[in-house]
């Protein structure tokens, strides 16, 4: 994988240049992570608050680099079953039925219980083999030819046994399959796990990984993300949406508005054909930024007062 | 390279940051990596690998800011020169046989050029040779002095607190031993001799040469000075509260004087983080061994009847109920406190758990705790409970009439408490009773084993009626103990 994109990864700022361009503006430690990443091939813990373009650090990156991606939903109860592999026992049950079949002629004209038993070691094993594995997350990503970029999505949210499993996995791109051995990466995938922070992850996890922290972002950069997200918005009316947003954030607010929701929310003014926030147009499309009635109960009496510090000179 | 990182994560473990050997080779190769040059690449690097949570980040960002500092010459002529000319190289050689310059870097590179090719080696001819102005010091220190190229001194300041270990420094009364120690090993020695030999002569000169070494000299002083004292910083201020920590955590809580109680206040509390953050996982013993017979069949319905799946039953097990009873009077008041602390902590871990307080009344302060912020819930408990006279009668006849019939086998009861009873006879009947009620009963005296039963203290008629009996006077003790009872639990 890191072969053959060595000129795409060639240092950080190729590749924030080239994400960029993909319409995923990152700052600077960003593409240090990445670039690390790639190089050092360790996985990427990215954590941060909802919203802030963990799960689309994955995504660009992976179309960046031509490679599949591959996702993995986490939930408590998440097992090996769901994640790694399972057999096909539908198919492993019709072929006890054949083999039933074929026992007949197998054993003919064996004498001896001894002489039936060796042929029966001599006949083929595959009840347990890759023709019945069924291929999960991730024994897909250790097994794509040419790398993969693997996106384990919410790790929290998974049990602490689940993580325990994903060291193996983790810290040299192999994982054990009882029935039949070890099974080794093709190439190695770029890992991305993200997380919430529901639950504090374990140490052992955290030491395998690079850990990048995406806080909201600087006002400057949001209106960067914003201006290449939706491209038409006139810049005035997004510098005060960012402005407004930003102010938003500095309140206490059960969930503060992320940059999907000011992508969202701007998106939504130009389909209004707002072309200047005034108390009204706010009032009326703050259910978008704020998800919380609560919290719109809260803003909306400051709403004049934001407004005034975030109007133009 | 290696040694200063290492030196830098010994920083940082120091400092709390849990990093492991793993993690410092990944750092190592990430400095390979991203190369030395960009020092803000370098440190957004080496953050990702090194901090693995907020707070660990903010430290590594102020530490990293801390420990390079020094790279860079302290003075403001130094890091003019070290901008406009990043070859030092060159500069040095220039330098070396300026006219004795103190006065920085800037007038050094403004008359750079005037004996470029000489090396340093032809210092051997020197004083009175030329013009009056023309004297080259002849120890080593005095040469780098005169030649005044901040960046060779700075390296100079570096190696020498490496060759003395200075990272070892433990107490600030080491301080000026240290300072002493390197500006020997940088060759004082050589230049007060020198000094002294010029002193002695006639010539003008060399009299304008000592005067010039000497305010040189003290400047390097400072600055040695200066290292040591960011060393210290560095290094050592994590030291003694480490040793702190640990001390009072041994020490009887009885002993702690009022001064350590604050810090005490954030041990307990992260004694009592700890043990949550160990036991707060939800549980699941699986029993294994019965075969659930009716959702094994449900479950290979799909399969034909043929039973690939088999379903066993398990039970879960739940944590118990705590009441922790803690004694406020005056007899244990110095404990107290932190008996409360840990109490409140605990209801934290365990949520099905309930509070009591006594002197003589009993009241619960479950939702005290859980309403209240902890100072206030503290001073409220004192205010209310606390001055009243010992009466464990009266206590456990409050506690027998209102909570005993809560008491169940899962129940467990920890008591807090001294058994100074004021010569009452103590009704270890209830007590009896609560014992053979409940699943599990713990009493934690604050006192030494040897004191139990002396004078008005009569834990021997309350011992028969307890599971476990704990001596329990120090920090150390409390987590140990408490510890215990979550695993086993």
């Amino acid at each position: 994988m890191i072969i053959k994109h060595a000129d795409k990864i060639a240092s950080p700022e190729v590749l924030q240049e080239a994400f960029e361009k993909r319409g995923y503006i990152c700052s600077d430690p960003i593409a240090t992570a990445v670039y690390l990443a790639c190089h050092l091939q360790k996985p990427i813990l990215v954590e941060g608050p909802p919203g802030v373009g963990k799960t689309e650090l994955a995504k660009v990156t992976a179309e960046y680099l031509a490679a599949p991606l591959i996702r993995m939903q986490c939930y408590e109860g998440l097992d090996e079953a769901k994640a790694l592999y399972e057999w096909k026992y539908g198919k492993q049950l019709l072929y006890t039925q054949v083999l039933k079949d074929q026992l007949g002629d197998v054993m003919r004209g064996a004498r001896g219980l001894d002489e039936s038993v060796e042929r029966l070691h001599s006949f083929g094993d595959i009840f347990y083999s890759e023709q019945f594995l069924e291929t999960r997350p991730l024994l897909q990503a250790l097994r794509e030819p040419d790398g993969a970029v693997l996106l384990i999505d919410e790790i929290d949210k998974s049990d602490q046994e689940f993580e325990a499993f994903l060291l193996e996995l983790l810290s040299d791109y192999q994982v054990s399959i009882p029935e039949i051995g070890t099974v080794k990466a093709k190439s190695k995938p770029i890992v991305f796990l993200t997380s919430n922070n529901t639950r504090e992850l374990g140490d052992a996890l955290k030491r395998r990984c690079l850990h990048l922290h995406i806080p909201f972002p600087e006002t400057a950069l949001e209106n960067q993300i914003i201006a290449s997200q939706v491209p038409d918005m006139d810049s005035s009316l997004r510098d005060q949406l960012v402005a407004f947003v930003h102010e938003l954030r500095q309140m206490a607010l059960k969930k503060v508005p992320a940059i999907s929701e000011s992508i969202d929310w701007a998106r939504a003014l130009l389909l209004l054909n707002v072309d200047s926030l005034d108390e009204k147009w706010v009032r009326d499309t703050l259910s978008l930024l704020l998800k919380y009635q609560d919290d719109i109960e809260i803003v909306e009496p400051e709403l004049r007062k934001i407004m005034g510090q975030i109007s133009p000179k | 390279m290696q040694k200063v990182f290492a030196d830098f994560i010994h920083t940082l473990r120091q400092q709390g940051v849990p990093i492991s050997p793993a993690e410092t080779l990944d750092a190592l190769k990430t400095a390979e990596l991203l190369g030395l040059q960009g020092k803000s690449r370098l440190r957004q690097g080496l953050g990702l690998v090194l901090a693995k949570n907020e707070q660990d980040k903010q430290t590594y960002e102020h530490y990293f800011d801390e420990f390079f500092k020094f790279a860079e010459p302290a003075s403001p002529s130094g890091s003019e020169a070290l901008e406009d000319g990043d070859d030092l190289e060159q500069q040095n050689q220039q330098s070396s046989d300026e006219s004795p310059s103190n006065d920085g870097a800037s007038e050094v590179s403004s008359s750079s050029g005037q004996g470029g090719g000489e090396s340093e080696d032809n210092e051997q001819d020197e004083s009175s040779e030329d013009s009056a102005t023309e004297v080259s010091a002849s120890s080593p220190l005095g040469r780098m002095l005169q030649a005044a190229d901040p960046a060779a001194i700075a390296m100079a300041i570096a190696k020498a607190g490496q060759q003395e270990s200075v990272q070892n420094i433990q107490l600030f009364t080491q301080k000026p031993l240290f300072s002493y120690r390197m500006m020997n090993r940088m060759g004082n020695e050589a230049l007060n001799q020198e000094l002294l030999a010029l002193d002695v002569s006639n010539e003008l000169a060399q009299q304008r040469l000592a005067n010039r070494l000497r305010s040189a000299q003290t400047q390097l002083q400072e600055q040695v000075k200066d290292y040591v004292e960011q060393q210290y910083l560095l290094y050592a201020e994590a030291k003694g509260q480490q040793l702190r920590e640990t001390t009072l955590q041994k020490v009887k809580l009885t002993n702690i004087d009022n001064h350590y109680m604050q810090q005490m206040a954030d041990l307990v509390r992260k004694a009592a983080k700890r043990l949550a953050s160990l036991h707060s996982r939800k549980r699941k013993l699986r029993k294994r061994g019965l075969l659930d017979v009716r959702k094994t069949i449900a479950a290979n319905a799909a399969y034909d009847g043929v039973l690939f799946h088999t379903r066993w039953k398990t039970t879960v097990v739940d944590r118990p109920k705590v009441m922790v009873i803690c004694d406020v009077s005056g007899s244990v008041s110095r404990v107290a406190r932190f008996l409360l602390l840990f109490v409140h902590s605990l209801q934290e871990v365990l949520p099905r758990s309930r509070s009591f307080v006594f002197s003589s009344d009993m009241g619960e302060v479950t939702d005290l705790f859980k309403e209240n912020k902890l100072e206030d819930a503290l001073a409220e408990i004192m205010s209310k409970w606390a001055n009243q006279s010992t009466s464990y009668d009266k206590a456990l006849a409050d506690f027998s009439e209102n909570t005993l019939k809560d008491v169940d086998q899962k129940t467990t009861v920890i008591m807090l408490g001294d058994a100074r009873n004021n010569n009452g006879n103590g009704r270890a009947d209830i007590w009896q009773k609560v014992y053979l009620q409940a699943g599990r009963v713990l009493w934690l005296n604050p006192e030494h084993i040897n004191s139990w039963d002396t004078g008005d203290s009569i834990m021997a008629s309350y011992r028969p009626y307890c599971s476990e009996v704990h001596c329990c006077n120090s920090l150390r003790d409390l987590e140990r103990i408490l510890g215990n009872l979550l695993k086993h639990s």
